[in-house]
């Protein structure tokens, strides 16, 4: 476990150096990353000027909403970068090969060999903003509060990144590209605002199927005291717990599957 | 001892299907696939010994990449029987590939962007190297390979050459007892060749490390292994002693000789019976091949200085080329 750790940490210093060993390009993901952030608030203050509430949803509790699933959000974003191409790099290229040659998990090492540092910026924006809002409603948090929140920002990330490594895990049956990945980010930001205002089959799509619901919506109804959730809000870890070791035994399958390439 | 690798009827197929193009066949591709079965290793044993340097050599497609990726836990085979160093490789693949150090050839094993001595920093952290050790290794490779002057740079930006010599030392630094390499040799000019083969009869001898190394270059093979084994088409041809090999295989003998000026050049007729070729290689070099169960080296040197005046004349046996490609002509070894 300690080595783990360690080894993360290795490999995080060493991506982050070649990475800032390209500054402008940092710097304009960085700043593109930043824009993308303040379009998705821009988009809720809009909507606010022209309704007061959502439902029966205020401005601040959405807010809230939308800020704190910044946090596992960017959690996620940080580590899943290397799930979008790597059916081209690591299985058509045949990279996976030398995954499977070292004594390391190779879950572990396709997650942590690259980062999207400058989504790092959402974790940062995402806890000001919910940070703001508890101010603005006066919201009472004790210490158990503070605990559920680092347990559901860990499993809201846990649950984002569940979801995708499934999709990834396709590629090690079909090596070519099934379109299903951006229709399942279309959900993914559906699942940042109330849930209440969709209609029952997309309650129950991201409640039951693809579970997002699990990592923004439901545990925010806890912090905001709104007490019809509960139960949800408790299944949050279960939900957590149970996707991910789904997509660990998926993924351990296609790793079985995975047939290398001939050269 | 035991044997360190023991192979039997290992077999691995390869499911492939056909590709059709455009966007309605992509379609089809997901529901309908016409399946074409590859035997890419076909029933093949053969078994390994502590510090044995062993050659495997094919033609394209023969098997040999196959068979090393089935050896080092990458794919699982169709079926047989694999123990490596007391390991089932793809059944215990995270423990196993402690103890292996694997070189492929066409791909580096190290990290594309970062500098090679990085590279070898994650892999410290990776394997658990102790640093006394690490340092000890590196001081070593680095010398015998000359890695010092390309150490901080990035991967991407080294020769083909300079490449694979951190690719061998990347692949030792935990001192494993088994080393497999995949073509290691493979685009590579001679000196640079030269360089890798001295690398691995130095460790063979030192480290006592067993090698076991895919080429179709039959050079690597004459400078490395007393042992190889020859696949072709998924099947083991022949499994055994190199010079063993020449002695029973060989049928032809060459004798090479120059002649002192051009006027021997119509002489040449007379030495031609019983069967004997003169060749031309240039204009006063001759080359005369000879069944080696008719004729005595001594016998045919003996009739060319009777009849010729030579500079000077050398004999060689056939070349393994020669021998090897026979034996896949046949597709068995008599
Ligand atoms: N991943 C793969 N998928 C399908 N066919 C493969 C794969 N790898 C190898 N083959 C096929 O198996 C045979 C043996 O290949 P290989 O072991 O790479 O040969 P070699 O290394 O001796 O050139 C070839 O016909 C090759 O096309
Ligand atoms: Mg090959």
């Amino acid at each position: 476990m300690k080595r783990h750790w360690r080894l993360l940490a290795r490999y995080f210093a060493q991506y982050a150096k070649v990475r800032l060993a390209y500054k402008a390009d940092f710097i304009i993901a960085f700043f593109s990353s930043m824009a993308a952030t303040v379009l998705g608030f821009g988009f809720v203050l809009v909507l606010f000027t022209k309704i007061p509430r959502l439902q029966d949803w205020s401005f601040d509790e959405v807010m809230f909403l939308y800020g704190f699933s910044l946090i596992p959000l960017g959690f996620f974003n940080v580590v899943s970068w290397n799930l979008y191409d790597f059916s081209e790099l690591y299985i058509i290229e045949g990279r996976f090969d030398r995954v499977l040659l070292r004594p390391v998990s190779t879950l572990y090492q396709v997650v942590f060999e690259k980062f999207r540092l400058e989504s790092l910026q959402e974790v940062v924006t995402g806890i000001l903003v919910v940070g703001y809002c508890v101010r603005r409603m006066h919201l009472e948090l004790g210490a158990m509060d503070f605990l559920w929140f680092a347990v559901t920002v860990i499993c809201g990330a846990g649950i984002y990144l569940a979801v995708f490594l499934i999709l990834t895990a396709v590629s090690f049956w079909f090596e070519d590209r099934v379109g299903i990945v951006p229709p399942v980010f279309n959900m993914l930001n559906f699942g940042r605002y109330p849930l209440t205002i969709y209609n029952v089959f997309i309650q129950f799509l991201l409640s039951w199927i693809i579970p997002f619901g699990f990592a923004t919506f439901y545990p925010t109804t806890h912090f905001l005291g709104r007490t019809a959730f509960t139960l949800y809000f408790h299944l949050v870890p279960v939900v957590a717990a149970g996707f991910t070791l789904l997509a660990v035994v998926v993924w351990n399958r296609g790793v079985a599957n995975y047939s290398s390439t001939g050269t | 001892m035991p044997p360190i690798i023991e192979v039997q009827d290992l077999t691995k197929e390869f499911r492939t299907f056909r590709r059709r193009e455009g966007v309605l066949g992509a379609l089809q591709n997901l529901f309908v696939r016409e399946y074409l079965t590859v035997h890419a290793v076909d029933h093949v044993s053969f078994s390994i010994e502590p510090g044995e340097m062993v050659g495997y050599i094919g033609a394209n497609g023969a098997g040999k990449s196959t068979t090393i990726k089935v050896l080092t836990g990458i794919l699982s085979p169709t079926g047989g029987k694999v123990i490596s160093n007391g390991f089932v490789p793809y059944r215990q693949r995270r423990h196993y590939t402690k103890h292996i150090g694997v070189v492929f050839g066409q791909r580096t094993q190290l990290w594309w962007d970062i500098a090679v001595i990085e590279s070898f920093k994650l892999l410290k952290e990776i394997y658990e190297i102790p640093e006394r050790d690490y340092r000890r290794r590196l001081d070593v490779f680095s010398e015998l390979l000359n890695l010092k002057e390309y150490l901080h740079t990035p991967v991407r930006k080294l020769s083909l050459g300079e490449r694979m010599r951190c690719d061998l030392a990347a692949s030792l630094l935990h001192n494993p007892p088994l080393l497999f390499l995949d073509e290691p040799t493979i685009g590579l000019d001679v000196v640079a060749k030269e360089r890798i083969r001295e690398f691995l009869k130095e460790i063979n001898r030192t480290e006592g490390t067993t090698v076991l190394l895919t080429t179709h270059d039959l050079s690597d093979i004459e400078e490395l292994s007393k042992r190889i084994l020859i696949i072709d088409k998924g099947r083991i041809l022949f499994d055994g002693d190199l010079e063993q090999m020449k002695n029973r295989l060989a049928q032809y003998n060459q004798v090479k000789f120059f002649l002192k000026d051009r006027s021997q050049v119509p002489r040449l007729a007379q030495i031609e019976t019983d069967g004997i070729v003169c060749q031309r290689v240039d204009d006063l070099t001759y080359l005369i091949r000879f069944d080696r169960a008719k004729h005595s080296s001594a016998g045919v040197i003996r009739q060319i200085v009777n009849t010729l005046e030579v500079r000077d004349l050398l004999v060689e046996e056939e070349p393994i080329e020669e021998i090897v490609k026979r034996i896949y002509l046949k597709g068995e070894v008599a």
